[in-house]
C-alpha cells in the first residue's frame, strides 16, 4: 500500500516534469493555430515549423560550431582540470593549500563580472568572430578541479608510488592510472562542462557577430527574439527543441555514470 | 657478467629526514647492505623504518646525508631510474589491470620487447603459482594471491635491489608463515639485495641475514639475528626482541663479599662474577635484564635468587610461561610444561648468570661483558 502511494507520488512528479518537454515536442509538429490550446493530440501533424527554421537559420552550420566548441571545451577542461586536481591531491609542494583556496575563490566570482575584462582581452587577441574566442576562455574551470580533486584524494598513495617505481612520470600516472580509476567523476565533469558550453548564449552573442561562427543556441535565440520567427510560436519551439535534443541524448547515454558519481562521491572505498 | 653487474649493495651515510613541520623521522642513520644481502629494518610503528625505505626508493628525498646504490649516489635520481622494485604493505596493485598487465606494466614502460615481457611474466607466475590467475583482476583475488602478484611485479623487473614494506602484515597467520618461507626461498634463488621493513620480530629473525633495529628515527643496533638477540646493545633492543620480552629488574650494584646486584625493595639478590663485568662501579644504578628462558625454578635452596607468587601460567605445549609476582615487579620464567606449579603457589626462581644483561639505568646502554 505504501509502495502504491510512493509510485503515485513519483508518477505525479514525472508528469509534472516531463509534461512541458513532451508538450513542446508535440507542439513543434502542431499547426500554429492549435498550439495555444496546449493540446497533446493535434488535429493534424505538420513539419512546417521545422521547414521555416531550416530556411531561416543555418542549423547545420550552427550545430557544427556548437559541437566543435563544446567538444573542444570539454576535452581541454578534462585534461587541464585533472592536471590541476592531481597536483592538488597527490603532489606535495609549497603553497598548495593557498593555490587551492584561490581556485575555490574563483567560484565566488559571478561570470557577469568577468564579462567585460574577458571581452577586452579577446578583442586584443583578435579572437572575436572566431571559435577560438568561444573556446579558450573556458578551457579550465574551478568546479571541475574541485570534483576531480575530491575523487583523486580517494586513490591510495601507495598506488601512485607503485606506478612511480614502475617507471611512470607524473603525467603518465595521471592518464594511465588515475584516469581509469576516476571514470564516474570524469564523466560528471565532462557532462557538466559539455552542457554548460552547449547552453551558453550570452558569451557567443557578445563575441561573435558573423553568422558563420554562431553557435546553435545563439542562432536560436536571435531567431526567436530577433524576429526571424515572425512572432510565431511553432518555429520558436522547433528551434528550441533542436537545441535540447543533443543534450538529452548525451544525458541518456551517460546517465549511468552521472548518477553513480553523485551517489558515491566522497565514500568511494 | 650482466648478473654480477646488476647485483649491488645499498649504503646510507648520515641520512636525516626532517619534515616541513619540523618532525624528525630519520636521525643520522648510517648502515650498509652488502651485495645480495637480506637486510631487515625492524622497529615499532613510527620508528622511521618505512621512511628509510621510501628514501632508498626515491619516494622521499633525504634532508641530509647520502644514499648510494652500488657506486652511484642516488639522492637526486628519480625512483624510475634507480633500478629498484618495491612491494607495498597493501599490495598497491592497479585495480583496472589484470594480473598479467600488472606484472607487465613496468616492463612495458621500459620498452622491453613483448616476447621478453611474456617470458618473464610467465616465469614469475610459475614460480609464484599464479599461472591460472593471469587474466583475473586484483579484486577477484584473495589476500595471499594479491601479495604474490605484488611480489611477481617486483621480480619480473629484475631490479638491482628489492624493497619490501611490511609485505606480510595484511595476511593471516598461516599465510604469513607460508609467504615467509617463500620469500626466503626467492632470495636464495635470485640472490638479490633485499631491504625489508617489518615490526614483526619473528619475520626479522627468520628472514634477515642482518637486522637494523630502529627506534624514534635512530639506529639502535645493527647485527645478525643472534647478535641482536644475545648481545643487545641497549635496553630498547633487549626489550623489543624476544617473546615474551626480556625481564627487567631495576636495582644497583654493591660490593659486599664480591659483586652483588640488589633489586629495588631488596627482593632480588644476585651474586655476580666480578670478572665478567670489568667496567662497573660499586653503587651504580643498573637494570638487570634476563630472558624468560634464563629464569628457572630453583630446585636447590642455595640457587634461589628471588621468590614470589605465581600469577598466571601460559601453557604453550612443550613449555609454559610462569608470570611470577615479586614485590612490585612481575618476572616471566619459561619452564618445562610438565613440572609447572599451580596458580598462587610460592616459588623460588634462579637465574642463569651466563645469560644476564646489565644496562646503565640512566643511558640504557648495555654494560660490556668480558668474554671468556
Amino acid at each position: 500500500m505504501r509502495r502504491l502511494g510512493l509510485y503515485l507520488l513519483l508518477g505525479i512528479g514525472l508528469v509534472g516534469f516531463a509534461y512541458p518537454f513532451v508538450w513542446m515536442g508535440i507542439a513543434t509538429f502542431t499547426p500554429e493555430a492549435e498550439i495555444p490550446e496546449l493540446t497533446l493530440l493535434p488535429s493534424r501533424w505538420t513539419l512546417e515549423h521545422y521547414r521555416l527554421v531550416f530556411e531561416r537559420i543555418p542549423v547545420w552550420r550552427g550545430l557544427l560550431n556548437s559541437l566543435v566548441v563544446a567538444l573542444a571545451v570539454t576535452a581541454s577542461v578534462l585534461v587541464f582540470t585533472s592536471m590541476a586536481a592531481y597536483a592538488l591531491a597527490k603532489l606535495h609542494w609549497r603553497g598548495r593549500e593557498t593555490v587551492f583556496s584561490l581556485i575555490l575563490f574563483t567560484l565566488m566570482i559571478p561570470f557577469l563580472l568577468l564579462l567585460i575584462p574577458l571581452y577586452t582581452l579577446v578583442v586584443r587577441l583578435g579572437w572575436t568572430d572566431s571559435l577560438l574566442g568561444l573556446i579558450v576562455p573556458f578551457m579550465m574551470n574551478a568546479t571541475g578541479v574541485l570534483i576531480l580533486r575530491q575523487s583523486f584524494l580517494t586513490i591510495p598513495r601507495d598506488l601512485i608510488d607503485a606506478a612511480r617505481m614502475d617507471g611512470c612520470g607524473e603525467l603518465r600516472i595521471l592518464f594511465t592510472i588515475v584516469w581509469p580509476l576516476s571514470v564516474p567523476a570524469l564523466v560528471t565533469v565532462g557532462l557538466l562542462t559539455f552542457i554548460g558550453s552547449w547552453n551558453e548564449v550570452l558569451w557567443p552573442i557578445i563575441v561573435v557577430r558573423e553568422v558563420q561562427w554562431m553557435t546553435l543556441p545563439q542562432l536560436v535565440a536571435l531567431f526567436a527574439v530577433g524576429g526571424g520567427a515572425e512572432g510565431q510560436l511553432g518555429p520558436q519551439l522547433a528551434a528550441a527543441f533542436l537545441l535540447a535534443l543533443p543534450i538529452v541524448l548525451a544525458y541518456l547515454f551517460f546517465q549511468r555514470y552521472f548518477i553513480q558519481s553523485f551517489a558515491t562521491s566522497g565514500l568511494k572505498g | 657478467m650482466r648478473e654480477t653487474a646488476r647485483k649491488t649493495g645499498v649504503r646510507l651515510e648520515h641520512v636525516w629526514k626532517i619534515y616541513d613541520n619540523g618532525y624528525v623521522a630519520v636521525e643520522d642513520v648510517t648502515f650498509e647492505v652488502a651485495e645480495g644481502e637480506f637486510m631487515v629494518l625492524l622497529g615499532p610503528s613510527g620508528c622511521g623504518k618505512t621512511t628509510l625505505l621510501r628514501l632508498v626508493a626515491g619516494l622521499e628525498t633525504a634532508s641530509r646525508g647520502t644514499i648510494r646504490i652500488g657506486d652511484q649516489v642516488v639522492n637526486d635520481v628519480p625512483p624510475r631510474d634507480r633500478d629498484i622494485a618495491m612491494v607495498f604493505q597493501n599490495y598497491a596493485l592497479y585495480p583496472h589491470m589484470t594480473v598479467y598487465e600488472n606484472m607487465a606494466f613496468g616492463l612495458k614502460l621500459r620498452r622491453v620487447p613483448k616476447t621478453e615481457i611474456d617470458r618473464r611474466v610467465r616465469a614469475a607466475a610459475r614460480v609464484l603459482e599464479l599461472e591460472h590467475l593471469l587474466d583475473r583482476r586484483p579484486h577477484q583475488l584473495s589476500g595471499g594471491q594479491r601479495q604474490r602478484v605484488a611480489v611477481g611485479r617486483a621480480i619480473v623487473r629484475e631490479p638491482r635491489v628489492f624493497l619490501f614494506d611490511e609485505p606480510l602484515s595484511n595476511l593471516d597467520a598461516r599465510l604469513r608463515v607460508e609467504m615467509r618461507a617463500e620469500l626466503a626461498r626467492l632470495h636464495r634463488e635470485l640472490g638479490r639485495t633485499v631491504l625489508y621493513v617489518t615490526h614483526d620480530q619473528v619475520e626479522a629473525m627468520t628472514l634477515g641475514q642482518r637486522i637494523v633495529v630502529l627506534n624514534k628515527g635512530r639506529v639502535q643496533q645493527i647485527g645478525t639475528p643472534l647478535e641482536v638477540y644475545h648481545q643487545p646493545a641497549n635496553r630498547f633492543v633487549a626489550g623489543f626482541i624476544g617473546n615474551p620480552p626480556m625481564n627487567f629488574i631495576e636495582g644497583r650494584l654493591e660490593h659486599r663479599d664480591g659483586l652483588r646486584f640488589v633489586g629495588k625493595g631488596g627482593q632480588v639478590q644476585l651474586m655476580l662474577n666480578a670478572a665478567d663485568w670489568p667496567k662497573v662501579r660499586p653503587g651504580q644504578a643498573v637494570t638487570l635484564g634476563v630472558r624468560p628462558e634464563a629464569v628457572a625454578l630453583a630446585t636447590v635452596e642455595e640457587a634461589a635468587v628471588m621468590r614470589g607468587q605465581v600469577e598466571t601460567v601460559e601453557v604453550l605445549g612443550a613449555v609454559a610461561h610462569l608470570y611470577v609476582r615479586i614485590g612490585e615487579a612481575t618476572v616471566v620464567a619459561q619452564v618445562d610444561a610438565s613440572v609447572r606449579p599451580a596458580l598462587a603457589q610460592e616459588v623460588a626462581l634462579r637465574i642463569d648468570l651466563d645469560r644476564i644483561h646489565l644496562f646503565d639505568a640512566e643511558t640504557g646502554q648495555a654494560l660490556p661483558r668480558a668474554r671468556s
